[in-house]
């Protein structure tokens, strides 16, 4: 952290615990109060939904069992307040484990859709379960008590002050850590997740539970501040407007968290009085108008771009003027107002103002500049002991319906060799990786990778044991940097658990010390290293395939499949790219190669094996297969590279 | 026909192109070459509107379309084949290929005879006669690559964008694609080609440019390119089919 931004938060902090000695009012320290404990549901739902990409309409029913959880155990136990917050995280996490598993299965409306019908059950069970919930009446709480103190209304205050900055804390670190960058990745490319190590099973469950320990937390602290909880406050509302304050605060980011936690706590508030809703129309017309002139002045928008907000925020100020009550118009001008923020501000208001002023997001390892790169190259040589085959495959059958995409493949891939596997447009050689990745489970037939079977293992298990890949039609991590891409790659070499995250442990510090280095190196050897902090996505295609090989070789993998690396790259592009191919292998890694570029088959192949409709033609030296008849007939058409 | 004055176009705070210049004119095919990262997939998406260009000026048949949204682009007459095919894979072959004629059936172009453009694109290509009511998605990649070139024929276009037309074709396809190429050429279709075999793009353009680090180094006619020592060591070594 920049030292401007340590002193920022500090001096916020000060100021947060200041508030209620400044501010006598118990109404505004309610508010306050308030905003920070949906900022703790925020920074969950964001796990869910700007990191893994999930959405997730279940949040308030979460948030609701946490509340519940806390005012049974009080009222039925009368259990301390330490107690009370575990267990409410504790019960809340489980549920989340539930909500997760529709995850699983399906995505887009279609889990929005699973998880509205978990809120509503869940709103539902609280009101008939009187015997435990007192059903609509509601349950009444006191004011904990902390250590034998009763708190006060302002003491409360500093409590759920404490806990925020501690819940802000952890999250950051836990979406700063190998943890976060495998949310992330999910969101990119399930699939390349996978086959990095990276099981999307097990993180989206990892995510929600997470996400839903926080709801916990918030939903008990929100039933100790109200002293009322009844399951009217959980509903289908509640729900659209956690999703609206991450969308409008910006997703991914902890700051949009507590914006988005202040809009939908005082908007609504603001708009019951019509002198408060001139201030703010006023200050909000010239906030855009500021954030208009700098960002024309810094040529990051343009004027045309501008105009609409622009005239937008002036005319709701012209209004606020013109109207004489608010009674009539205040849910339509809340209305129009979220419409033109997720119309206009996509990124959000924090992203907004980030893209308007020219601030780059943090760079995610401030460290980074002392990080000193060591000699030589990153890749780690593979034990080259074992038998001579590494893989080896019989008879594999693939079959999607009536078409066989593989029949009857037979491979046997000898260890430290580069085996090309080329064949027509359609022939099963992208059906073959995928099988050996676990992607596809083979309709029969064997597959052994150093002597153990690989089907029906999981892709990420496969990966973990030594297999890595890329893939044809590039599965990036887009909106992580490259370096981020490798060191999802590394997953597999931390051992930290998420309380090492949330401290800081010495172990966390040393993984991520040299996950960070051998990143850096990785991308090195690609050539990639002055792309480090680019965005995948903003990379081109060539750099992609090449970002795509660093990160497989992350994994340290024995055998490395690498699907038609030289696609559009331009020939000189291409000599490098055997160079270091050639490389990998000095390192004893087996590779094999789908490509279509002959010159690359033909310079570095040990054996290349020909498909054909999904069947083996032929197999052998790289001299020997150009010449075959079938092959020259069915793939090379007469006129070998 | 297609005129690049000056062109400044990137991603986000990456820019890619600094001022570049490209006349294309018709019935001509020329072809852009360069090594990854010069800039020439994002000459095409500037052209065609995908990304819209920080600064120079795109003239289309005496109009100027830098900056239009690229639908507006399509019906003033120019047709991308896009890097990657894209083709829409849960339609079928003639659906895909009428769709690509959308413009002119709806009356933003020359309607012309549709059906019979559809007949000569299929005569043009007949892989894909053989498999006209097909869904895209179950074609191959080399099918789907005629595909996409078939559909923006079908456009009557004034200009035509390929963009590596043979990526991640087997060698018997690339060698058909530049067949094909060679066919719209003779039947007067004005062409701007970026391609990775590089020296087959120089043997069938007319004229062609090199593009390094976002700019234009050499250009000229396209025998005397391929004759270039400089162009010669750098792009065509090693890497022609």
């Amino acid at each position: 952290m920049k030292r401007t931004h340590l002193a920022l938060a500090i001096l916020g902090i000060i100021a947060l615990l200041l508030f209620p000695l400044g501010v006598g009012n118990p109404y505004y320290i309610h508010l306050l109060e308030t905003i920070m404990i949906y900022a703790i549901v925020l920074f969950g739902l964001d796990i869910v939904v700007g990191y893994t990409g999930q959405v997730s309409l279940g949040h308030a029913g979460l948030f609701g069992i946490g509340a519940y959880t806390a005012g049974v155990m009080v009222m039925k136990l009368g259990t301390p307040l330490l107690v009370t917050l575990i267990a409410s995280v504790g019960v809340t996490a489980l549920f989340g484990a539930i909500l997760a598993l529709p995850a699983l299965r399906v995505s887009g409306p279609y889990l929005a859709m699973v998880t509205l019908a978990f809120g509503t059950i869940i709103q539902i069970l609280i009101n008939e379960m009187t015997f435990l919930t007192e059903g609509p009446m509601g349950i009444k709480l006191t004011k904990p008590s902390l250590l034998g103190l009763k708190l006060d209304e302002r003491e409360f205050f500093w409590l759920v002050a404490v806990l925020m900055v501690l819940a802000l804390i952890v999250v950051h670190r836990v979406l700063r850590s190998h943890l976060g960058r495998a949310f992330e990745a999910l969101r990119g490319s399930p699939v390349a997740s996978d086959c990095m190590g990276v099981s999307v099973y097990r993180y989206k469950v990892y995510a929600f539970v997470i996400s839903a320990g926080f709801a916990g937390l918030a939903g008990a602290l929100y039933a100790f501040s109200e002293q009322y909880i009844s399951p009217n406050s959980y509903n289908f509302e509640l729900t659209v407007l956690f999703l609206l304050a991450v969308i409008m605060g910006g997703r991914k980011s902890r700051i949009g968290a507590l914006v988005g936690a202040t809009i939908i706590v005082l908007l609504p508030k603001l708009l019951d009085d019509i002198e408060m809703f001139r201030y703010v129309s006023v200050a909000l017309a010239v906030g855009v108008a500021t954030v208009t002139v700098l960002g024309i002045r810094k040529g990051r928008v343009t004027p045309k771009q501008m105009a609409i907000p622009l005239v937008g925020s002036i005319a709701l100020a012209g209004l606020s003027f013109w109207l004489q009550t608010m009674t009539d118009w205040r849910l339509s001008i809340f209305g129009v107002i979220m419409l033109f923020v997720v119309y206009y501000l996509q990124d959000g208001i924090v992203g907004f103002v980030r893209s308007a002023l020219n601030l780059a997001r943090p760079k995610p390892e401030e460290q980074l500049a002392s990080v000193s790169l060591r000699g030589g190259d990153a890749l780690s040589s593979s034990a080259t002991s074992g038998s001579s085959e590494i893989l080896t495959a019989d008879g594999v059958l693939m079959q999607f319906g009536g078409l066989k995409a593989l029949n009857d493949v037979s491979l046997r891939i000898r260890r430290g060799t580069i085996h090309g596997l080329i064949g027509p447009n359609g022939s099963g050689k992208s059906t073959m990786m995928n099988v050996l990745t676990g992607i596809y489970v083979p309709t029969a037939g064997t597959i052994a990778f150093e002597g153990r079977s690989v089907v029906g293992r999981t892709s990420s298990d496969i990966a973990l044991s030594g297999i890595a890949r890329t893939f044809q039609n590039v599965q990036l991590f887009g909106e992580m940097t490259a370096l981020q891409n490798v060191q999802v790659g590394l997953h597999h070499s931390f051992a930290s658990n998420l309380f090492d995250v949330a401290v800081h442990t010495p172990r966390y510090r040393r993984e991520s010390k040299a996950a960070t280095e051998r990143a850096l190196g990785l991308l090195q050897f690609v050539g990639l290293a002055d792309l480090a902090f680019e965005e995948a996505r903003n990379l081109p295609y060539g750099k992609q395939r090449l970002l795509e090989i660093a990160r497989a070789l992350a994994l340290d993998p024995q055998l490395l499949l690498l699907d038609e690396p030289a696609a559009g790259l331009t020939a000189p592009d291409i000599k490098e790219l055997i160079s270091f191919i050639r490389k990998i292998r000095e390192h004893g890694v087996t590779v094999i190669l789908i490509e279509h570029h002959m010159d690359v088959v033909m310079s570095m192949c040990d054996t290349v094996s020909v498909l054909d409709f999904g069947q083996k033609i032929a197999e052998g030296r790289p001299a020997h297969v150009q010449a075959d008849e079938k092959v020259i007939e069915a793939y090379l058409g007469g006129q070998a590279a | 026909m297609l005129t690049i004055n000056n062109l400044f176009a990137g991603y986000g705070k990456v820019q890619v192109l600094h001022g570049i210049s490209i006349e294309v004119p018709k019935g001509q095919v020329v072809t852009l070459i360069g090594s990854n990262g010069a800039g020439k997939t994002t000459t095409m998406r500037a052209v065609s509107g995908m990304i819209v260009p920080s600064a120079g000026d795109i003239v289309l048949n005496g109009k100027r379309i830098e900056g239009l949204e690229s639908f507006h682009i399509a019906k003033l007459g120019l047709a991308h084949s896009p890097e990657g095919r894209r083709v829409f894979a849960t339609m079928t072959v003639t659906d895909n290929l009428v769709l690509g004629a959308f413009p002119r059936l709806t009356g933003s172009r020359p309607k012309g005879d549709v059906a019979a453009d559809l007949e000569r694109a299929l005569e043009l290509f007949p892989r894909l006669k053989e498999r006209r009511e097909q869904l895209a998605g179950t074609l191959s990649g080399g099918e789907q690559q005629m595909l996409a070139m078939a559909r923006a024929i079908m456009l009557n276009p004034e200009v035509v964008l390929l963009d590596e037309p043979s990526m991640g074709l087997a060698p018997i396809l690339v060698n058909e694609v530049f067949r094909i190429i060679e066919r719209l050429k003779n039947e007067g279709v004005t062409m701007l080609l970026v391609e990775q075999f590089a020296a087959a793009a120089l043997a069938v353009a007319d004229y062609g440019y090199v593009l390094e680090n976002g700019r234009i180094s050499v250009h000229g006619p396209a025998d005397k390119l391929r004759d270039d020592p400089a162009v010669k060591a750098a792009y065509l070594g090693g890497g022609g089919h």
